[in-house]
């Protein structure tokens, strides 16, 4: 009998202390087992009413369990009325961590770090170019009219007559085509300038990735199957896209490529106003006049560019509603991420 | 621009075709629409209302009671117009309405204590016009109850469209027509003249004379007699104030419905206002003034094209018309203008004026000089038709050089090449067609296709390439799941900058883009600036010239937030001129790519377990360093220069490779500071990158850890204070053995205990040998000669032991 209650009162045991969560709890287990009148303790008066023979066997096995959820019960207990401090040098060890400074990149570098990413693992050079550009290479390389409205002060910084910053990345395609033979497949990022007053929506300045790709075989079909890999590894493989007409002096055909809208996922809303819409680049053949300049025979090669702006994705991206914010350099901002 | 869809389909049959998908057809065309107003949809709510009776609100001077029948019940409404009158026909939005302008919706209100079930509405409310003068007041005959869409007739489909620079063919409604007809194959019908003609000749009545016939290389007149200058029907008045046009009289109106409807700016003079019934085109010979039509004196520069009589001027050729000429309620007689003008003409005269006008928009992109005829034509026998004129006979066509069609070679194998998928022969000619462009089967690869003139930015073949991708669908065009990697060498040129950044901001600090455009004053802080011919304002008037001033800026605004504690850098080009005088070439000025840390403030700050740690000179010092390093240049020898005052700083450190300056940087001086509005201690350095990364750094390669143990042994030396580090490191290692390996300070102090001007310095020096265990001995001795050597040399006192 006693035998019996020993391994039920072990078993009972180790259940409730198992959901001991508050020094509360512990009292009660302590009051159950271990008082005058615990359980534990009336074991012993049992021991008394055994027969001689077992008295010596049951005996010792009652000692080893007292032992044992004594043991138990004290480890438990130290746990749980130090919680949060160690044994030895009761450590408040809920004070808050050292901290450790680690900064970070611009979030504009953060963007430009995916893009650049995603080009190169599609075969894609990096390449730089002068933020103080001539007119050669920002214009009349790129087919833009001697007369173009671009071309006067209304848009462009002009430090001289031929001397201007540059207003978009473009012109690097040109030094680089200048520089090597075809096959010419890179992406150019860099700072360019606009002549524009600057408010919510926009700034003097701000930051491009072009690119261009001329080989011999090189078609739409698969500017559109690039730029659409482009568009899904950075925005997600679910997402919906389309190339409408546009226009650029540097390309013909030209497109612009629109993605759905993040936010209203095609219905509508403000970010894409009511068309369901955002566009994200323009792009288009490389045009043949572009190729006289930097002497490659258009019949034997044809190419593709493009070119996107990194500010207007990350305020898509990040729900920025003031492109001024980037270069406040606000620490408060720049810690977000 | 704006483009009524009924407008439109009186030149192509678009009945069976959706607006939704007219739209979208046109958006994937390259016609982007960017608005739509769908009248149907939008009034469908508004009806004709019968203002019964009025009285005036008891709790308000300026709001009127109304009784309005709304074809069913009479119904309480407040309405605010001065002119509202009992008898009235209104446009009248019930409870449930949506006004467009403001998107709000009309529900039960109580006004000044009076409810009001409904709105009677004025021409703004209802986006038909800005007026907001008073209601709009109908026709009596209208039934109460009536849809507007149906008494009104607005039942149209108004699109907003943006027009690419190289598109002037679709700035009209016969232009876009085209394009859908192409879109949806479907014939383009054009109005076709119908002219009646009185006897009198016009050669007669005027003469037209080009002077200046490369700018103005057409110019055909047309005489219409005895008009009489009224209002314009309803119909010529609906449809211009559909598209956002104010209707004006009879003349003024038709020759706007004509530029509207194929895209030829006209001009009607008074004929008798014009001296010698005399047209004669030329530019300016010196700067003059001009009162133009709107009642404004122009300022005309020197070869500005002016239109004039036999004696002055009477326009401004492609422009606007002048005040002295221009038709006015007196006018009999009228000669209408319909000329092709240079297209950077009228662009260099739009933009001298600041002044861009419909006719102006379209001369600088390109209008077609061969439909000058037909406009002449259509405007005469609208103008014989709304304000009774004579037309005169014939018509005067100053035309020195025909300007013919151009003719270029399309080759359907070319066409697949660029596409990269075939678009078949019989498709790609009937697209040609439906654009209005003539072609001819050369061989089985080749069309000759004769452009119109009023295609200007088809010149060339792959100009047809586009438009037959654009008409076929750029969906049409196939996208490609594979591509071919060709193997030619992959180069990163901002892989460095990637690492650099890496680097810093493992060492805690947050990359900072700031602009580049600055104050002279801060510009010139470190260098010779660049300034911008035309900035945006004094403080965006030159580049910087290094990142120091931009850094200090953001320093400032960020201690103005309660940001004290700073660690920040950049990298970016600065821009330095290098030659007096105009920039001509890349040699006159120089852009090199920098990089700048600063730091300032704790750089450590107080917390619970640590004390805040101001920053010194050591922490940006040991920043470079260990940036350096980072950076793989910690095996090249990089010299350290240390120097007391310049402009910028108090003191400073420059790191040098060989001769070339690679950077420099120290405590910037309160003078600097206090330019920024920053009164707080600031360490800044700027690397020169671009040097920087003409270093070619060792490649590194890999040394086996220390396998047998170190003898370390440490002295401390009283010295003077004048004493430099530096010096006794370098003493040590010149005076030990080559087994003493590494060097280091472990304390500086400094304590009037020690005597006047004195301080102490105290060194570990690790001895160990790669290939062996040292002895006791072997080290003791040398440490012992070196202590010896030390106080002799240094004059210094060993501490001590």
């Amino acid at each position: 009998m006693l035998d019996k209650n020993i391994t039920e009162i072990k078993e009972s045991f180790y259940s409730d202390i198992k959901s001991v969560s508050s020094i509360k709890d512990v009292e009660d287990i302590r009051i159950k087992y271990f008082s005058r009148n615990g359980l534990v303790s009336q074991l012993f008066e049992e021991l008394k009413d055994v027969v001689k023979e077992e008295k010596p066997i049951l005996g010792k096995k009652l000692n080893l369990l007292r032992n044992e959820v004594t043991a138990y019960f004290e480890e438990v207990k130290d746990r749980i009325s130090s919680s949060g401090l160690n044994k030895e040098n009761k450590l408040d060890l809920t004070l808050p961590g050292s901290e450790y400074i680690v900064g970070s990149k611009h979030i504009l570098t953060q963007t430009l770090d995916e893009i650049k990413s995603i080009f190169k693992g599609l075969g894609f050079s990096v390449a730089n170019g002068p933020e103080l550009e001539s007119d050669y290479y920002n214009f009349e390389s790129l087919n833009f009219p001697a007369d173009h409205p671009a071309r006067d002060m209304q848009d462009t910084f002009f430090v001289s007559k031929d001397f201007l910053l540059r207003t978009h990345t473009t012109p690097v395609q040109i030094r680089i085509m200048e520089k090597q033979t075809p096959p010419v497949r890179a992406i150019m990022p860099g700072r360019v300038y606009r002549n524009e007053a600057v408010s919510a929506r926009s700034y003097c300045m701000f930051h491009q990735v072009d690119g261009i790709y001329v080989d011999t075989d090189v078609t739409f079909a698969e500017l559109k199957g690039t730029l659409v890999s482009f568009a899904k590894q950075f925005y997600g493989s679910d997402l919906k896209y389309r190339f409408r007409p546009s226009f650029f002096p540097f390309t013909e055909p030209s497109a612009e490529m629109d993605i759905t809208c993040y936010l209203c996922h095609g219905k509508g809303c403000k970010i894409c106003k009511n068309s369901g819409w955002l566009e994200i680049l323009g792009c288009g053949m490389v045009d043949p006049n572009v190729f006289k300049f930097v002497n490659y025979d258009s019949e034997r090669y044809t190419g593709y560019a493009f070119g996107m702006g990194i500010e207007r994705i990350a305020l898509l991206k990040y729900g920025i509603t003031d492109i001024r914010i980037f270069f406040d350099n606000d620490l408060r901002f720049l810690k977000q991420f | 621009m704006k483009i009524s869809l009924n407008w439109i389909k009186e030149f192509v049959d678009l009945s069976d075709i959706s607006t939704q998908n007219i739209i979208s057809k046109l958006t994937m065309s390259g016609l982007e629409v960017e608005d739509v107003i769908d009248q149907t949809n939008l009034y469908k709510n508004f009806i004709v209302g019968f203002v019964k009776e009025i009285e005036k609100h008891p709790n308000a001077d300026k709001l009127t009671i109304c009784k309005v029948f709304d074809g069913k019940d009479d119904l309480q409404v407040i309405c605010g117009a001065a002119n509202v009158k009992a008898g009235q026909k209104v446009v009248f939005a019930p409870i449930g309405t949506e006004i467009p302008n403001g998107k709000f919706l009309i529900k039960k209100a109580k006004i000044r204590g009076v409810e009001s079930y409904g709105m009677i509405c004025a021409e703004d409310e209802l986006l038909l016009s800005n007026d907001h003068s008073g209601i709009m007041v109908l026709d009596e005959k209208l039934d109460s109850g009536k849809s507007i869409t149906e008494a009104l007739n607005l039942n149209d489909v108004i699109l907003d469209i943006a027009i690419t620079p190289n598109r002037p063919d679709a700035l009209s409604h016969i232009g876009v027509a085209r394009d859908l007809a192409a879109l949806f194959d479907r014939d383009l019908k054009i109005p076709k003249i119908k002219l009646t003609e009185s006897e009198e000749i016009i050669q007669n009545l005027a003469a037209v004379e080009i002077s200046d016939p490369v700018n103005c290389p057409r110019y055909i007149a047309k005489v219409v007699k005895d008009v009489r200058i009224k209002e314009s029907p309803k119909w010529l008045k609906d449809k211009l104030e559909k598209i956002g046009l104010r209707p004006r009289n009879n003349i003024v109106d038709i020759t706007n419905l004509i530029l509207h409807e194929c895209g030829q700016p006209l001009h009607a003079f008074d004929l008798d206002k014009l001296n010698n019934q005399k047209i004669v085109v030329k530019s300016t010979k010196s700067e003059t003034t001009f009162a133009t039509l709107d009642s404004k004196e122009r300022k005309l520069p020197l070869n500005t094209l002016m239109i004039c009589d036999g004696k002055r001027e009477v326009a401004i050729a492609g422009v606007m018309g002048g005040e002295n000429s221009e038709i006015t309620e007196s006018t009999k007689n009228i000669l209408i203008e319909s000329a092709y003008f240079h297209p950077s003409s009228i662009r260099k005269t739009s933009k001298a004026l600041g002044l861009s006008t419909d006719a102006s928009y379209r001369f600088e992109r390109g209008t077609d000089p061969n439909i000058t005829k037909y406009a002449a034509e259509r405007c005469a026998q609208l103008i014989s038709e709304l304000a009774d004129g004579k037309v005169a006979k014939g018509i005067i066509d100053v035309y020195p050089k025909v300007i013919n069609p151009k003719e270029i070679e399309l080759r359907f194998s070319r066409t697949t090449q660029i596409l990269g998928y075939e678009v078949i022969p019989e498709k790609i000619k009937n697209i040609l067609s439906r654009l209005g462009l003539a072609i001819k089967v050369l061989e089985d690869d080749k069309l000759l296709v004769s452009i119109p003139t009023f295609r200007p930015d088809i010149e060339r073949e792959i100009d047809l390439i586009e438009e037959i991708a654009r008409i076929n669908g750029y969906d049409n065009i196939p996208t490609v799941s594979k591509i071919n990697i060709t193997l030619e060498q992959k180069t990163d040129e901002t892989e460095v900058d990637e690492k650099i950044r890496q680097t810093a901001t493992a060492l805690g600090f947050y990359e900072m883009i700031n602009n580049p455009l600055q104050s002279e004053e801060d510009a010139a802080l470190t260098g010779n600036p660049i300034k911008i011919q035309n900035p945006l304002s004094a403080d965006m008037e030159c580049l910087r010239t290094s990142l120091l001033s931009g850094a200090l800026i953001t320093i400032s605004k960020n201690i103005r937030q309660g940001v004290k504690d700073l660690k920040l850098f950049e990298i970016g080009d600065s821009f330095t001129k290098t030659a007096d005088g105009e920039i001509e070439s890349f040699n006159d000025f120089n852009e090199k790519q920098n990089l700048l840390f600063v730091i300032t403030g704790n750089t450590t700050s107080k917390t619970w377990n640590s004390e805040e740690n101001k920053s010194d000179f050591y922490d940006l010092k040991g920043l470079v360093d260990s940036f350096l390093s980072k950076i793989s240049l910690d095996n090249v020898l990089i010299d350290s220069y240390y120097s007391a005052a310049n402009v910028i700083y108090d003191y400073y450190l420059t790191k040098n490779f060989k001769e070339v300056v690679l950077g420099s940087g120290g405590k910037l001086q309160n003078e600097v500071l206090k330019q920024f509005d920053i009164n707080q201690d600031v360490y800044g350095f700027e690397f020169d990158l671009t040097a920087l990364k003409s270093i070619e750094s060792k490649p590194k390669s890999y040394k086996e850890p220390l396998k047998y143990p170190k003898i370390i042994r440490d002295f401390a030396f009283v010295l003077d204070k004048s004493v430099k580090y530096l010096d006794v490191k370098e003493f040590i290692k010149k005076k030990s053995s080559a087994l003493l390996k590494v060097i280091s300070v472990f304390d500086v102090f400094e304590s009037e205990s020690l005597g006047v001007d004195k301080k102490s310095l105290a060194f570990t020096l690790e001895y160990f040998d790669e290939n062996r265990t040292l002895t006791e001995d072997e080290v003791e001795r040398d440490f012992n000669n070196l202590i010896i050597l030390i106080t002799k040399e240094f004059n210094a006192q060993l501490r001590g032991k």
